[in-house]
């Protein structure tokens, strides 16, 4: 009996259906095959970063990493190393981190987390906090990489509301 | 060099719903998934596909209508793909 696996005896219609499912799987760009680049989100107030994350999964994708840091550890107004630190490692899968901020002393915790892990695939971006959050959750949710990410939340300093 | 092999396509879409965050991040997505580049434009304002941001500034609202254009090897399946998300936004 006639198998499709059978090379001597597969018709010129199963060999070029295996040709073409190799091609397809070879050609696959790679970054539709890694997991997404994680997200931080740093803020003095906490419900500003976690209502920020809940626009992001329903902007973004429901399962893209996004992690927040807002708040002391005491929950406080305020930043804390160790939340943004505990952020990171939770959506580190792999593609690396954007992290962004809004502004002060989250700037200056953020990168004294940074400076100490000193990854170059965990990085801080500097862009508007609401904006740069949104490009970069849409387009990390596309697959891309961090490079992408980065570029496309930088890129929201340069776009006007109206 | 003329780039005359290169595919195009563009379509027009009526938009059901206005072209807010929602709507702008799906079409950023349906893009990506396509190596052509794709524009949207609307009145005078033509803006990247793939930036949300750019998309949602043109501000276009329900029942108008915007134009897609893409350039490379799938813009057929490019725009068609991006339509079909336009056309079911909510």
């Amino acid at each position: 009996m006639a198998r499709a696996t059978d090379w001597t005896i597969a018709t010129p219609r199963h060999r070029r259906c295996v040709r073409y499912c190799r091609t397809v799987f070879w050609n696959l760009p790679s970054e539709l095959m890694a997991e997404p680049v994680g997200i931080v989100l740093v803020s003095h107030s906490d419900s500003l970063a976690t209502g920020l994350r809940d626009m992001l999964l329903q902007i973004g994708a429901a399962n893209l990493p996004v992690a927040t840091a807002g708040g002391t550890d005491d929950g406080r107004l305020g930043t804390s190393y160790h939340r943004i630190g505990a952020a990171i490692a939770s959506v580190d899968k792999g593609s690396g981190v954007a992290v962004l901020t809004d502004l002060g002393s989250a700037v200056l915790t953020a990168r004294a987390v940074l400076d100490d892990l000193a990854r170059t695939d965990v990085i801080l971006v500097d862009s508007p906090f609401v904006e740069g959050a949104v490009a970069a959750a849409v387009i990390a949710a596309t697959g891309a990489d961090l490079a992408t990410v980065r570029s496309a939340a930088e890129e929201a300093r340069d776009v006007h509301k109206l | 060099m003329s780039t005359s092999f290169e595919a195009s396509a563009e379509t027009e879409v009526v938009l059901p719903a206005h072209l807010h965050a929602r709507p702008a991040g799906a079409l950023v997505q349906a893009a990506a998934q396509f190596s052509s580049t794709m524009e949207i434009s609307y009145g005078d304002k033509r803006v990247n596909a793939r930036s949300v941001l750019a998309v949602m500034t043109l501000g276009a609202l329900a029942g108008s209508t915007v134009v897609l254009r893409a350039r490379g090897a799938d813009a057929d399946e490019a725009v068609k793909a991006a339509a079909e998300v336009l056309a079911s936004a909510e």
